[in-house]
């Protein structure tokens, strides 16, 4: 395989054996090597070299390449291409450093994350001990209690089921509305975690930082800010305030967190960048 | 003459010259004694193969290679949190098998009488050595779990490690934290107490309030349009058997990704 893979070989044409299907190997090896049936023995019971090399069966890459067809030639054809390209950019790069998109997890990320996260276990630890959780009384069907509650990370979901006000009446229905508060509830829900699913669609780029875009940075606040003020209006029973004045503030405060964030990491952003290019980019500039 | 060859392969010979002490002298003859039988050094050959081709050597660290000189030390425990993820979901996974040993999802009566679920969990915590221990882990461990998924998506977010070659991890990350709450959701459900029940409810109106399939989906997800005993069991069956396998291997295939991507950088 070792020199079958290299991609240069693939382009010479002189090897052009084997596109008839017949044993691949024949054209290259020595004939000493080729065959078992020749003068030497093949012994199974692990005494001699009963092992033959698996490159005289082998067809090369070019060979593969040539044989198929349709999808799987295309395949081939990729590869190649894909590895010159590593090899152009390679070899044209000038810089001292690989350029790298990324570092890798091992060995330095993930024995530093080790370290880390044993100290956290041991605070689930400490947790555990100090503030364990009860249980309530048994279910009733006949008793609602007074706060239904699912765990405190499902209450942006419990929120979102409450947006009945927001369902559109539409007037050509005569006022009623399209679906029902429940069903626009759960579809709030799917919209919301789709919109997250969609980030890396809209927001392309190299950059990194959040004051790289303060656009999306203010985005992403707001969408924080949201996910608080949204869940605490799903336990507006629990709250002292007015429903509909929480409900105004639950949209009200993330755009307001979102404009803040936007111009705080605007006005932040010319020094920083200064900062940022000194530092970073001497050793790596950007494309 | 005698039957026992004595070659270079006399492994016990090699090892009697090597003057070994006992750990090392135990540890060759397992190692040997396995390797006989399943040919274990060809494998770690691979790995070590493998680990060559991929690390050409040993790489710089991130403060070495900008020469920062540790200056943004403050930033690696937000780094950390996806381990922290994957160890918080270990040690839950851990607890909450010893917990299956004494729980069983049955009889679940919604006439306000302990059901066979709550009073195993009753048990639990008050006739089982470390019970009310082993509960308060599992307990904070999922909590714990779901919250350092959030941060972690957070983190994802605000550093942009989200773009060109990661948006597949993300997407990966999208639909294991839908399946973290999940987890917790069916977990919530199991003790069977008031508050278990009524979250159990709202789940029920949700999928019911599905367009067109809400039926077909309350009936498969919990067992009728009424809380039953059927709920409990699907809700343990998804809690224990269903979610463990797709979320282990979701959180597998997640950290390859990392691994074979690298940490987007910067820090
Ligand atoms: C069960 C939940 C999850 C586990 C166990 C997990 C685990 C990990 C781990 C160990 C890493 C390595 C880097 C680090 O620790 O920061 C990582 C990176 C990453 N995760 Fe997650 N993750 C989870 C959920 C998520 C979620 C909810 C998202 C986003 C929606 C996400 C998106 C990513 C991305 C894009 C990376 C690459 C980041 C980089 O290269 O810097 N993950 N994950």
């Amino acid at each position: 395989m070792t020199e079958d893979t290299d991609t240069t070989d693939a382009e010479e044409p002189t090897e052009d054996v084997a596109a008839d299907g017949g044993p691949a190997g024949e054209a290259s090896g020595t004939p000493s090597e080729l065959r078992s049936d020749g003068g030497e023995e093949t012994a199974t019971d692990g005494a001699g070299p009963g092992i033959v090399p698996p490159d005289d069966e082998t067809p090369a890459w070019s060979e593969r390449k040539q044989r198929s067809q349709g999808l799987s030639r295309l395949t081939y054809e990729y590869f190649e291409r894909a590895r010159r390209e590593d090899q152009d950019l390679r070899q044209e790069s000038s810089y001292v450093e690989r350029d790298v998109l990324g570092f890798p997890a091992w060995p330095h990320e993930m024995i530093r994350n080790l370290a880390i996260t044993s100290f956290f276990v041991g605070m689930i630890i400490l947790l555990s001990a100090t503030l364990p959780p009860h249980i309530g009384p048994p279910a009733n069907s006949g008793s609602t209690p007074a706060i239904i509650l699912p765990d405190w990370y499902l209450y942006w979901s419990f929120g979102l089921l409450k947006l009945a006000p927001l369902n559109p009446e539409l007037s050509l229905l005569g006022g009623q509305k399209l679906m029902a508060d429940r069903t626009f509830g759960v579809l709030a829900n799917l919209v919301v975690v789709g919109a997250v699913a969609i980030v890396p669609f809209l927001n392309k780029g190299a950059a990194r930082r959040p004051v790289e875009q303060p656009f999306w940075a203010g985005v992403g606040f707001g969408g924080v800010v949201f996910a608080f003020t949204i869940s605490a209006y799903s336990v507006n029973n629990l709250i002292p305030m007015e429903p509909t004045l929480q409900f105004d503030l639950a949209f009200l405060l993330p755009v307001l967190a979102a404009c803040i964030a936007y111009s705080v990491l605007k006005s932040m952003r010319e020094g920083y960048m200064f900062d940022l290019n000194r530092r970073y980019y001497r050793l790596r500039p950007p494309k | 003459m005698s039957l026992e060859r004595k070659d270079d392969h006399d492994h016990k010979a090699w090892m009697k010259e090597r003057d070994l002490t006992p750990v090392e002298s135990i540890y060759l003859s397992v190692l040997v004694w396995f390797d006989k039988r399943l040919r274990i050094v060809d494998y770690l050959e691979l790995l070590e193969d493998l680990y060559y081709k991929v690390n050409m050597q040993m790489p710089k660290s991130h403060t070495e290679q900008y020469n920062l000189d540790n200056k943004f030390w403050y930033w690696y425990p937000l780094y950390a949190l996806g381990s922290f993820s994957t160890i918080a979901y270990i040690v839950a996974a851990i607890s909450g098998a010893l917990l299956g040993f004494y729980y069983a999802p049955a009889a679940a009566a919604a006439d306000g009488t302990p059901s066979v679920a709550y009073q195993q969990i009753s048990l639990i915590m008050t006739d089982l050595n470390m019970g009310f221990f082993l509960r308060s882990l599992h307990r904070w461990s999922a909590q714990v779990m779901v919250a350092a998924v959030f941060l972690h998506m957070l983190r994802v977010y605000f550093t942009g490690a989200y773009k060109e070659p990661r948006e597949l991890n993300w997407i990966i990350g999208i639909v294991l934290i839908s399946l973290t709450m999940v987890f917790g959701y069916t977990g919530y459900l199991l003790p069977w107490d008031q508050l278990a029940f009524w979250a159990g409810q709202i789940g029920v109106e949700m999928s019911l309030s599905i367009p067109l399939i809400g039926e077909w989906v309350a009936q498969l997800l919990f067992g009728g349009f009424t809380l039953t005993q059927a709920t409990l069991q699907r809700m343990y069956l998804l809690h224990v058997f269903l979610l463990p396998f797709v979320v282990t291997t979701l959180i597998a295939v997640h950290i390859g990704i990392v691994w074979m991507q690298g940490i987007a950088e910067p820090h």
